[in-house]
């Protein structure tokens, strides 16, 4: 579908086929085109093109009280002058096929499964933030409706609570079963709680596919620079007779790489952080240095806990230019203003074209770091 | 309990410090312009209670003193008005509440649902704000008397109700013109306040599948309370104090179901001239609806702030 406001087009030609009970997140930065998209499914904006079928049937020009769909906001939106029980309740109002007392019931239900059952007779503004998020959830559970739509419902709580309810949001669609669509702008929630996920900027679908094959075989260099924390290195450089240089390294280009990458000569190399390897500078300096190893000087270190974020330059480049970042073991001590050895396995290196930002090459999966079933 | 002398004196010297040439003058200005405001209203209150031979003798901001000071005014502007407080309550609490809940309606729709047309539409309320009642009183006496008779055909009605008689019919056109014209200002009102509501309240609504009008029942009427209290004291004020219409509509001042508008100026008029202090005492009188109303709403306003919040 296409969605046009005036000039401006929020989303453009979007393809989606969203197989029953899956967590989709629709994920991308601000002003990507995802919640048009949602409100788009929900019937609060109709688009200005194409076709939404929701369970096989034709959803265009059916109002969002006909599409037994349940949506949960960002700002919750909770009615202010009823109690939780009776903003609950309000959607059960049209359901048919209930009794006033299984209604009752039913509330009680979905109350004592979110841990809220206390709260059943207090205002909305009398509680905290996850407690409102818990009632908006509650809501769109009761309905027992055919699909859940969420416009990034956990933006609004703190980094403790957020991790918490970023569990129990997929305890809860797992007990359900019920499709979900799930917008975000953040990328954990995005890796951590889907089934797929549906990379979007300015309006396109840049790719859908599952966590790790967005990680591991991204398709371009905005889905490859948006999955991963920290985001992938990125050096933009020329490719000529099979080595990559760039202002300050060369890297010699192995045969698949090559055979991949052809004659394009304007290329952007990637690599993820987890893949560069550090080690001690040898008493020899940078004189026995092999081919995928260079010498880095440690501008800062980012201390996590449990791990180190090293970000490096290259000696000569003084004004920062072009840094990369590591990330070692939180126990591997690393001193600002070190020089170290940087080593980059090719089997771990993307290459992109620079001017479309089509990925070219992705990283090989067979060497002993591949992704174990278990 | 010792405490130190010191503790004790006056600071002089800080207070002349604090206090400037302009911060003086701006004092004396708010006194002078308060003094100016409220001299006609003591005045009023004043004269109220004194007999003629007092209002004649005495300065008018003067209270009155002993032999001055009399109830009689007071009476007799109470006895004169009785009929009419019953016919201008009648009249405008229905009026009010008419024009108040079809304003919030029409406000809902304008600025909470969309639809094709809607700007036209909202043009045309503001053109009836604008509307000057002057300009539409002889096609409306027109029209009420000759080509749409309500009253006549209520009368029956009325004569069979406990309570009302059946002069208290003529009194419905006017109820009627009073809510038509009234309904403008109450939109605009309400679609300000509107306009400031949530679009997400409505969006959950529709998805919780409730229909555009069980929104408004439900939803968006419960949460207008505060902004009823406001557009409720000012309409109420605007009818009852309103005079071109009832003038035009009521035949007079001497008609059984005159308002307090129309009799006020025939109040204390007699071929002697007018006699001052009934007309105060008639203007004092005619004021409580209005202060009991503010009073009431008012407090129900402000509750249904913290409630809100």
């Amino acid at each position: 579908m296409t969605k046009r406001f005036g000039d401006t087009t929020a989303v453009e030609d979007l393809s989606l086929d969203i197989p029953d009970s899956e967590f989709l997140v629709l994920v991308g930065p601000s002003g990507c085109g995802k919640s048009t998209t949602l409100r788009c499914i929900a019937g609060l904006e109709s688009p200005t093109e194409g076709s939404i079928y929701i369970g096989g049937e034709h959803m265009n020009y059916r109002v969002p009280q006909n599409r037994d769909i349940a949506m949960v906001f960002q700002d919750y939106a909770l009615y202010p002058h009823m109690t939780v029980r009776e903003n609950i309740r309000f959607g059960l109002e049209e359901e048919s096929g209930y009794t006033s007392e299984e209604r009752d019931a039913r509330v009680e239900e979905i109350a004592d499964l979110l841990g809220i059952s206390s709260m059943l007779d207090r205002n909305p503004g009398e509680l905290s933030g996850g407690q409102q998020q818990r009632v908006a959830l509650g809501r769109a559970i009761v309905r027992d409706p055919e699909v859940f739509l969420m416009d990034e419902p956990l933006s609004n709580l703190d980094a403790e609570l957020r991790a918490e309810m970023r569990t129990e949001l997929q305890q809860l669609q797992n007990r359900f079963d019920v499709t979900t669509v799930y917008v975000t702008h953040n990328q954990t929630e995005a890796m951590t709680m889907s089934d797929r996920i549906a990379v979007l900027n300015k309006g396109k679908l840049q790719q859908v596919g599952e966590p790790l094959e967005l990680y591991h075989a991204p398709e371009n260099r905005f889905v490859a620079g948006f999955i991963g924390e920290p985001s992938m290195n990125f050096v933009e450089g020329r490719h000529q007779n099979g080595t990559f240089t760039s202002e300050y390294f060369q890297y010699p280009f192995d045969t698949g790489i090559r055979d991949d990458v052809g004659d394009t000569s304007d290329v952007v190399l990637g690599v993820r952080p987890e893949d560069i390897n550090l080690k001690r500078l040898p008493e020899g300096g940078s004189s026995g240095l092999a081919d995928h190893e260079f010498r880095m000087t440690v501008s800062v270190v980012e201390p996590h806990g449990d791990r180190n974020v090293v970000h490096l330059r290259h000696p000569e480049d003084a004004s920062e230019s072009e840094t990369i970042h590591a990330l070692t073991a939180g126990t591997t001590v690393v001193d600002a203003g070190t020089d170290v050895v940087v080593s980059v396995d090719p089997d771990t290196v993307h290459i992109f074209d620079m001017a479309t930002g089509e990925a070219l090459h992705n990283r090989r999966l067979e060497s002993e770091v591949e992704v174990r079933n278990v | 309990m010792a405490s130190s002398s010191s503790d004790q004196t006056f600071d002089v010297a800080s207070l002349v410090e604090d206090y400037s040439l302009y911060r003086i003058s701006q004092y004396v200005l708010v006194i002078l312009f308060i003094g100016f405001f409220l001299a006609p209203l003591e005045t009023g209150i004043m004269t109220a209670f004194k007999t003629n031979r007092a209002v004649a003798e005495t300065i008018p901001l003067m209270p009155p003193l002993a032999e001055g000071f009399t109830l009689d005014n007071m009476m007799f502007a109470f006895n004169a008005l009785s009929g009419a407080f019953f016919n201008s309550l009648f009249m405008a609490i229905p009026a009010t509440i008419g024009s108040v809940l079809f304003g919030s309606m029409a406000a809902y729709g304008l600025t909470m649902v969309d639809w094709r047309g809607q700007l036209g539409v909202l043009v045309l309320f503001l053109i009836g704000i604008f509307l000057p009642y002057q300009a539409v009183l002889v096609p409306l006496a027109r029209f009420w008397n000759n080509i749409f008779p309500l009253a006549s055909m209520v009368e029956p009605l009325f004569v069979a109700l406990p309570i009302l008689q059946g002069y208290h019919a003529n009194l419905v056109p006017l109820m009627i013109t009073h809510i038509a014209y009234g309904i403008p200002i109450c939109t605009i009102l309400f679609r300000s306040y509107y306009q400031g509501l949530p679009t997400s309240y409505v969006e959950a609504a529709k998805i919780d599948g409730a229909s555009i009008t069980k929104i408004y029942r439900r939803i968006i009427l419960p949460i207008s309370k505060p902004m009823f209290g406001v557009v409720f004291i000012y309409q109420f004020t605007q009818i009852y104090n309103e005079f071109l219409f009832a003038f035009t509509l009521i035949t007079g001042s001497d008609t059984p179901e005159a308002v307090v508008t129309l009799i006020l100026p025939a109040v204390g008029a007699s071929t002697s001239g007018v006699d001052f202090g009934i007309r105060m005492s008639a203007a004092f009188l005619a004021a409580l609806p209005t202060l009991i109303i503010y009073v009431a709403f008012a407090e129900q306003f402000a509750e249904g702030l913290k409630t809100d919040a």
